[in-house]
């Protein structure tokens, strides 16, 4: 890892005066800073050109045209139409599904996040302690073993098979809640909450009116985060859900590249695969672009001086 | 698309089938006990994709019947589903497929219904003697066989003239000798790949007559020491001692495609159900590739193996399993059958496999030859009594890991290997409720 | 104001440990009352599902005889299992190298980003951040094309020097897990620190240009104890990520072979096989258990460590 040493810029020589700002409205660009940043985004963004170059292929020219190259005809127009269409075009439905989790699951756990985030920060109660080392000790659990467990406990309750299965466990946020009492814990002025209080406002209503404001970039953050790990939930749709009609694009995708893998009468469709994939990306990429002005400082308002 | 060809050949072969009619009729009535005046949904779970070809079909006869096929995840995924499901007392299927060797794993604890009670022992002769071998347990059917993978030599017959080897090597010696030749082509070359595929191995064993796992209710004994097995293991480590073997592929992987494709990998010893997928693998290859009989210990020797199958059962807790027989027996046997035949399904009832239409397919991926002849008769010749352990899914897994160091960096035996793996197993199966020697 | 946010929080008990003035009695009520939903969905996803496992931790599944109540015999053999003290080590190994240089880079990331000084600053915030977005599925598949020695872009290399590295020899299989894991979880943590330094007001840049500061110096004093809190968070979850490695290892089994990947290779990856392939879900509730317990204790020893030298000041 060579590029992150030169992230911070080199003090300033005494001669050069008077100082600048960099951080403000018009800082100068520096170009060495943005060719070792570049660098590292290389490193992110070559495994995605082959995500890009592959879906173009043929089925044909997949297993048959080097990885970064082109093959012998563009064919994602073809996989696109292939994609929407194979299996009776279940994967729109799967589509359909995945914004449903996605939606609902983000949504509700960046909220309960924020909530609980906040409260852990700005307000005293007992057991506080005890909490976080109990919802820290049981992440730790490694999912894969609470698997069965969870899915006999909802078996009992007949939510097996049902949207709810995905849903109610993707609204637990661990990582979220904590991110959240970070940063309301920083970004939030206790002294803007005891005048809110001073003015007679309720406890509700300074979370939802003050607080939740200055979290944005937070809240921005946490709700990319949860939107892309329910985009991306595979294990325990896979043991909660039977029926095809309810799978997230995941467990649908993963069950076509299986198709070609499997002996008997399998398909070999990674084109499909690697298609579906790409499409899966876009909504997300959506979804990032179109919270980036949220990406603003909470705080620059400077509402308050204490 | 060659897929398509093929499946365009074969559906006009299917369509003339139809017309001769060969469903086999048969003297039990499937449909004894189904009730006719309520309706009644069934749910199978089945990752091959051909059984939803029968729904229509068996719907149209039952019209109270609603079939529901639903891929409930591959092999593994669907077992730990289906005994989720079992404990749980609920979402339990009506079918479930299973690959033979694990249904052991469940008919054994008594998670499956005997199918006695519906008559299915009658089907017996219907089928290869071998597949029908591998649904029965303590004399009793579980399952009936939906797919079957007889062993066979796939060969890349471009390669092989190329490397000097004339005619496809019909004995191990041959294919010793034409492993040296293709070896000798340089480069990447190699007459197979195996990166500790267990099947292989016994494929080789079980063809030689070596039966290295012995059932019996509880009671599993493990010996890799019999004449079939140590022949078997003796001769695939000459293999990998020369490096004749490429041991750095792994079947399914892209690596492996692209060896198939371009020719350096110039035979799979395999399942007969390689015809269906091969042709998208090795899109250039097309025309070059042929299907050949299992080489044999002897020549002229006709035996057999098999690599790879399913069957399909009705768990012990299933709700209608009336009604879920008269649809297993449909699809896998009856008149439902040939749908699935004519999607692709390559399946083990002697109906299909002295059908003179099947038999005289062609595709001209395999240079027109009758592949379906070749994979025919290479299930008729699979010996019988191979009996997998009832913990083998769990074996397999073990398998590779024992065997990593000798795949990886050439550390001690095959032998050694095996060795290992026996007391691991003993270990396993003694721990889970069995004896196990 | 100032003063204020100047002195960052450093850690959870840090926080934990500071009561405020203003905060009265009654109000513990309303606190209870906002981690509420949070805290009943917990209960039922999280807690019951755990008491459930500690519960089959005690009793050995067969296939042939059914459940068999052992006591606390599953946790012995556990401590006796070669099996698992091999993933643990790889893991702990993974963890101690991986999770430092991911952090470095997010961190030095999120600075540059925020620095303003980049050229398309944006497009790298999204380029970063996307490979977190890439399901594991695809991501390992362009990974085991990006590294294949035989077609990849390794092999290719490989040819156009001369050389024969391989990625995916049992020595080298853990780095390459690690450059794709790195891949995939920086821009996530990058995100974190961006927000973290976001959240920085912009008059204390101002205020710190007019007292002489030079850049370096805002980095040091203002930026860096910025993110003291986020870094201790991410350095938690990010021990809790990597010692829960599964899916990487698991796919790339099925791309290259001799790779030296058991079914062991991370005690994730082995309770995934004991439960899943052995039927001995007791034992697999063992073992997670035991790691949960293993994480807690690092995390929180980490959290102690960290609250003392981060950053130092």
């Amino acid at each position: 890892m060579s590029a992150p040493s030169t992230g911070k810029p080199a003090p300033r020589l005494p001669l050069e005066r008077p100082r600048k700002l960099y951080t403000l409205a018009n800082p100068r660009k520096s170009l060495s800073l943005t060719i070792v940043t570049g660098l590292f985004a290389l490193y992110c963004i070559v495994p995605m050109l082959w995500l890009v170059i592959n879906a173009t292929k043929s089925q044909q020219d997949f297993v048959s045209s080097f990885g970064l190259g082109f093959g012998g005809h563009f064919a994602l127009w073809d996989n696109v139409a292939q994609v929407f269409t194979f299996q009776d075009g279940i994967f729109s439905r799967w589509l359909l599904n995945t914004v449903l989790y996605v939606v609902i699951g983000a949504v509700v756990s960046t909220f309960l996040a924020a909530l609980g985030g906040y409260a852990l920060a700005k307000h005293d109660f007992v057991g506080r302690r005890a909490f976080l080392l109990i919802v820290l000790g049981s992440i730790s659990v490694p999912g894969i073993a609470l698997a069965i467990p969870q899915f006999l406990l909802f078996a009992q309750l007949g939510i097996t098979n049902t949207p709810w299965a995905v849903l109610i466990p993707s609204f637990i946020n661990p990582f979220g809640l904590y991110l959240m009492w970070v940063f309301s814990d920083q970004a939030v002025p206790t002294g803007l909450i005891e005048a809110a209080r001073i003015d007679g406002a309720g406890e509700l209503r300074i979370f939802l009116r003050i607080a939740f404001p200055l979290l944005a970039p937070a809240t921005v953050t946490v709700l990319l985060f949860s939107f892309v790990s329910i985009w991306n939930n595979y294990f325990l749709p896979l043991i909660m859900l039977k029926d095809p009609a309810w799978y997230p694009l995941t467990i649908g995708i993963n069950q076509w590249n299986k198709l070609g893998s499997t002996a008997g009468n399998g398909e070999l469709i990674q084109n499909l695969v690697i298609t579906g994939s790409l499409l899966m990306i876009i909504p997300l990429i959506v979804a990032f672009l179109s919270l980036q002005r949220y990406w603003q400082s909470g705080l620059s308002m400077g509402a308050i001086k204490d | 698309m060659p897929k398509k060809r093929l499946r365009a050949a074969a559906a006009i072969a299917a369509s003339i089938v139809a017309l001769a009619g060969c469903a086999g009729g048969e003297s039990t009535s499937p449909n004894a006990g189904v009730p006719t005046d309520q309706p009644i949904t069934l749910t199978v779970w089945s990752w091959d994709g051909t059984v939803k070809e029968a729904v229509p079909g068996f719907e149209k006869l039952h019209p109270n019947i609603t079939v529901n096929v639903v891929n409930a995840g591959s092999s593994t995924d669907e077992y730990t589903a289906l005994d989720n499901a079992i404990q749980a007392g609920s979402g339990v299927p009506d079918i479930a497929m299973f690959e033979y060797f694990s249904l052991p794993l469940f008919a054994i604890p008594g998670k499956l219904s005997d199918l006695s009670e519906f008559g299915a022992k009658d089907l017996a002769k219907d089928y290869v003697e071998a597949a029908w071998g591998n649904v029965t347990i303590d004399g009793k059917p579980y399952a009936l066989p939906s797919d079957y993978g007889p062993a066979a030599m796939f060969y890349n017959q471009s390669v092989l003239t190329q490397a000097g080897v004339a005619a496809p090597p019909t004995t191990w010696d041959e294919f010793y000798q034409a492993a040296k030749k293709v070896r000798a082509l340089g480069g990447d070359h190699y007459i197979t790949n195996d990166s500790a595929d267990i099947f292989v191995l016994m494929s080789l064993m079980w063809e030689g007559g070596g039966r290295p796992f012995k059932v019996n209710g509880t009671d599993v004994t493990i010996d890799f020491k019999d004449a079939g097995s140590s022949r078997a293991v003796a001769f695939w480590q000459k293999l990998l001692d020369e490096d004749l073997v490429n041991t750095k592929i792994t079947n399914w992987s892209d690596d492996w495609n692209r060896g198939l494709n371009e020719g350096t990998l110039a035979t799979q010893l395999i399942g007969g159900w390689f015809t269906s997928t091969l042709p998208e693998r090795a899109p250039q290859a097309a025309g070059n590739f042929r299907v050949a009989p299992l080489p044999q210990w002897e020549a002229g020797e006709t035996s057999g193996a098999e690599n790879g199958g399913s069957a399909m059962a009705i768990p012990a807790a299933a709700q209608n399993k009336a009604a879920a027989y008269a649809f297993l027996e449909y699809f896998t046997h009856g008149d439902g059958l040939q749908s699935r035949i004519d999607a692709g399904a390559f399946v083990p009832n002697l109906s299909n496999l002295n059908n003179e239409k099947f038999l005289s397919a062609t595709n001209p991926f395999f240079g027109d030859q009758k592949y379906n002849q070749v994979l025919a008769d290479a299930s008729k010749n699979v010996a019988t009594g191979w009996q997998y352990p009832p913990f083998f899914g769990w074996a397999r897994t073990s398998y590779e890991d024992v065997s990593a160091p000798l795949y990886d960096s050439r550390q001690g035996t095959l032998a050694d290997v095996l060795e290992t793996w026996k007391q691991r197993s003993i270990e396993y199966g003694n721990e889970q409720g069995f004896s196990v020697r | 104001m100032s003063r204020q946010l100047l002195t960052q929080r450093t850690s959870v008990s840090d926080v934990v440990a500071d009561h405020q003035t203003f905060r009265k009695p009654k109000r513990r009520n309303v606190g209870l009352a906002f981690i509420a939903p949070f805290s009943v969905l917990f209960l039922f996803v999280f807690i019951v599902p755990i008491g459930y496992s500690a519960y089959i931790s005690m009793f050995q599944n067969k296939l042939i005889g059914g459940k068999v109540f052992i006591w606390f015999d599953n946790y012995i053999k556990l401590f006796q299992d070669s099996q698992f003290y091999d993933g643990v080590i790889r893991v702990v190994l993974f963890t101690a190298i991986q999770v430092p240089i991911m952090l470095f880079s997010a961190i030095a990331l999120a600075l540059a980003i925020d620095s303003l000084r980049l050229h398309g600053s944006r497009f790298f915030r999204i380029i970063v951040f996307l490979p977190y977005a890439i399901p594991a599925i695809v991501s390992t598949l362009m990974w085991g094309f990006m590294l294949g020695i035989r077609y990849g872009l390794i092999g290719s290399l490989n040819k156009a020097a001369g050389t024969s590295f391989n990625p995916f020899a049992p020595e080298t299989t853990m780095i390459s897990i690690g450059v794709m894991v790195t891949w995939g979880f920086t821009g996530y943590n990058m995100l974190i620190f961006y927000a973290a330094l976001r959240a920085v007001p912009r008059e204390l840049y101002e205020a710190a240009a007019i007292d002489g500061a030079t850049e370096f110096q805002i980095v040091r004093h203002i930026k860096l104890p910025a993110l003291r809190s986020s870094l201790i968070v991410t350095i938690i979850f990010s021990i809790i990520g990597t010692f829960q490695l599964f899916n990487e290892p698991n796919i790339l089994t099925t791309l290259v072979s001799n790779s030296g990947i058991t079914s062991y290779y991370t005690p994730n990856m082995y309770a995934y096989s004991l439960a899943f392939t052995g039927s001995q879900q007791g034992y697999a509730a063992a073992l997670a258990l035991v790691m949960a317990v293993f994480t807690i204790a690092i995390a929180y020893a980490v959290q102690i460590k960290g609250m003392k030298n981060a950053f130092n000041k």
